[in-house]
């Protein structure tokens, strides 16, 4: 399997279940049901992560059918497009949904569901520019495939990159200053859940973070600027399709801690279970697997 | 992207003897090894165990230094105590796999004026850490003033890191 067979697989998944959660955000908005209503930000929240690699796995797909005669290049430009636009959605929504619930039952949802509907309509116009550039059996005979105008991100994102010689390196420095934060954080808040820490309750170190959240949305961001200027750099390359696997899981792991506790919980003497404890050291190393795939990338993945 | 750690051609004058210690360090064998053997665990691996304490360094600094200011004020500092010897632990790796780093390049770093940044402001960070021990956990302060001085010595730091390749490649 290919990184464009891994993009057929993947691109389901934000439209597919940005329905669900969306459906589930609505039911519990007319059953008022908590349950219902968590489990619809926990979606939006996993979809934001499985988002970035159905993008990145198309860009990957685009170099493999770009010298067909029968693909459209203007088609699949236009969906990289939509898609980048859709994908940019999705973060803002998953980074809601996860402050709705790291701060459950102070939130209002109605702002998620805006959103959330507004990212739905972007992916589905995204998927369904998708489907014209390989079926053709979709389109009345004889018409060609639509190449709808959307505004050119893909290319503007790439453009300031590679325009601006300064932007790589400032790039760079805040691709650390967000990884520092993340880290910093996400060790003091998993070294809590396995006792390393002690005499201080999960409710209150939870309250920092929000700024792990801070740095990992500074790290999506640096990262998709360096993707956009230099795509096949990173899909040739097999660290880095390790290193995106790792942060899919690493970022979820950020759920436990968030959703352990809510606030005002907990006393300072309180002992993880024995999952907690396996999901934080898990955490951590995964976190470490990332920088190491990071620090490796040029000298390992690229033959 | 991949940067080679040999060296650049154009280097600020530095004193004849000084330029002897540096020559002789970098043609060690060691440094030798390190810059020509091309094994991954040589030059990438120290590389990396130099991110990694640094990460795990500045990282827990930076979160300490929020609470400092405010942030989660609810954490007790005595619970935070036992970080401090991740922090050392990670000042001493990076230390150790930063020498060797140097001394792989030892020659081009010492004219690379982004060098002499970062450890400068590696060196007020690390005292700043060491007054947060001494003045705010073990003493009456707030720690607010030092907590910003850490946050902005440790950005410093991070971006002299950062932009030394660069510096080297267009500056020099």
């Amino acid at each position: 399997m290919n990184l464009a067979h891994l993009h057929l697989l993947l691109n389901h998944f934000p439209t597919v279940g940005l329905a669900i959660a969306l459906g589930l955000l609505l039911a519990s908005l007319l059953k008022k049901s908590e349950d219902l209503q968590q489990a619809s930000f926990v979606g939006f929240f996993l979809l934001g992560l499985v988002a970035i690699p159905a993008y990145l796995t198309g860009s990957a797909a685009q170099v493999v059918l770009q010298d067909q005669p029968d693909v459209s290049r203007q088609v699949m430009a236009a969906h990289q497009d939509a898609a980048l636009l859709a994908l940019i959605l999705l973060e803002l929504t998953g980074f809601a949904a996860w402050i709705a619930l790291w701060r459950f039952r102070r939130w209002h949802p109605i702002g998620i569901l805006v959103l959330a509907v507004v990212t739905f309509g972007l992916m589905a116009s995204a998927a369904n520019i998708g489907g014209h550039i390989r079926h053709p059996e979709i389109l009345a005979a004889g018409t060609a495939a639509p190449a709808p105008g959307w505004p050119r991100t893909a290319a503007a994102g790439a453009a300031f990159v590679v325009d601006n010689p300064w932007v790589w390196p400032i790039a760079e420095v805040f691709h650390f200053v967000g990884l520092c934060l993340l880290f910093g954080v996400v060790l003091l808040v998993n070294l809590r859940l396995l006792g390393f820490i002690k005499g201080v309750a999960f409710a209150d170190v939870n309250r920092l973070l929000p700024w792990a959240m801070v740095g990992l949305g500074i790290n999506i961001v640096t990262g998709m600027l360096f993707f956009l200027a230099s795509p096949e750099q990173y899909t040739q390359n097999y660290a880095f399709v390790w290193k995106i696997a790792l942060i899919l899981v690493a970022g979820a792991t950020l759920l436990y801690p968030t959703m352990c506790v809510q606030a005002g919980e907990g006393s300072p003497d309180d002992r993880a279970p024995l999952l907690g404890k396996v999901i934080a050291a898990g955490s951590i190393c995964l976190w470490i697997g990332v920088i190491f795939l990071g620090r490796f990338l040029p000298y390992l993945g690229s033959e | 992207m991949l940067r080679s750690p040999a060296g650049v051609e154009d280097r600020l004058v530095v004193p004849e003897e000084m330029d002897s210690i540096l020559a002789q360090l970098e043609q060690s064998g060691l440094a030798t090894w390190i810059r020509e053997s091309g094994v991954l665990y040589g030059y990438p691996l120290i590389l990396f165990l130099h991110t990694l304490g640094l990460s795990t360094l500045a990282g827990l600094s930076t979160a300490i230094d929020l609470r400092l200011l405010g942030i989660g004020r609810a954490i007790p500092l005595k619970s935070l105590e036992k970080t401090f010897v991740l922090m050392w632990t990670g000042l001493a790796l990076t230390a150790a796999t930063g020498s060797l780093l140097f001394i792989s390049d030892a020659q081009k770093h010492a004219s690379n004026p982004a060098f002499f940044l970062k450890l400068f402001f590696v060196l007020l960070a690390v005292t700043a850490l060491a007054l947060t021990w001494t003045r705010v956990f073990r003493g009456p302060h707030s720690g607010k003033i030092v907590a910003t001085l850490s946050l902005v010595c440790w950005f410093g730091a991070l971006s002299a890191g950062r932009l030394m390749a660069y510096v080297a490649e267009f500056v020099l």
